[in-house]
């Protein structure tokens, strides 16, 4: 698993690339959680992945802590181009109800 | 001719080992004619088993954990087995949301497993370990 951060404003974009589970999600968590601490200006987190093969109970967990940090501030959480098995995941474990789904990281970068 | 196979799996129980087991197993059960979406149910399901095994049978430290796996015509069987701690409360583990753990894994291990696949029996005894069987019919039984 890899994955990529870049800051844009408000936003976090993060790009994630291969399998988020027990194995890959702490290294993951850590990384978005000093991004948090280093840019208290952070609201949004923008997940792109298109290219996320993989992802349980483990990764959606890491996921469903930092929306919690981004309660915090207010802030908003969006999947980009999840693919249907993805999207089916997300849906059934309710990350679905707490995030917006988009199309690109630009279409969302001009809304908030 | 019946079609059936088997295969057996035993491993160190370590996180890296989990892509590993749901990999393997989805190779397997590509033997049999399912959707993506099924082979997708099939792989997290396995995932979920397997963390289930390292982070809570053996609370991450050292252990083995053994999947058998078969099919006879149209049904799959996995079972996972680790001989760890056990599960002191298997019902209250299967609710969603529960979580020995908090913060961990949204408590979604059992529910996933449920939702996935079509039968599910969790075999536990303290400080013993824990079975799990898992049943996944192609077309989901139907023809």
């Amino acid at each position: 698993m890899h994955f990529s951060m870049e800051k844009k404003g408000q936003a976090l974009i993060v790009a994630i690339q291969g399998e988020l589970d027990l194995h890959t999600s702490p290294e993951f968590k850590t990384e978005i959680s000093k991004a948090f601490a280093a840019h208290l200006d952070l609201k949004y987190l923008i997940f792109n992945v298109k290219e996320m093969t993989f992802i349980d109970s483990s990764g959606l967990g890491v996921i469903l802590g930092r929306y919690r940090d981004l309660q915090d501030r207010e802030g908003r959480l969006y999947f980009v181009q999840a693919n249907p098995q993805i999207k089916r995941v997300l849906e059934f474990s309710g990350l679905r109800k707490i995030s917006i789904f988009a199309d690109s990281t630009q279409e969302v970068l001009e809304q908030v | 001719m019946e079609n059936k196979n088997w295969i057996k799996l035993e491993f160190p129980s370590e996180t890296r080992n989990v892509a590993f087991a749901r990999t393997s197993l989805a190779l397997f059960a590509a033997q049999l004619d399912w959707t993506l979406d099924e082979l997708e149910d099939i792989k997290v399901a396995v995932s979920e088993a397997v963390s289930n095994a390292v982070i809570h049978g053996y609370e991450l430290g050292e252990g083995v954990v053994k999947i058998k796996a078969s099919y006879l015509e149209e049904e799959l069987k996995i079972e996972i087995e680790d001989f760890g701690r056990g599960i002191a409360d298997v019902e209250r583990a299967k609710e969603t949301g529960y979580s020995s753990i908090p913060e961990e894994r949204m408590g979604l291990g059992f529910t996933f497993m449920y939702e996935y696949m079509d039968e599910v029996a969790v075999l536990s005894q303290l400080g013993e370990g824990t079975k799990v069987t898992l049943i996944k019919k192609v077309n989901n039984g139907k023809h």
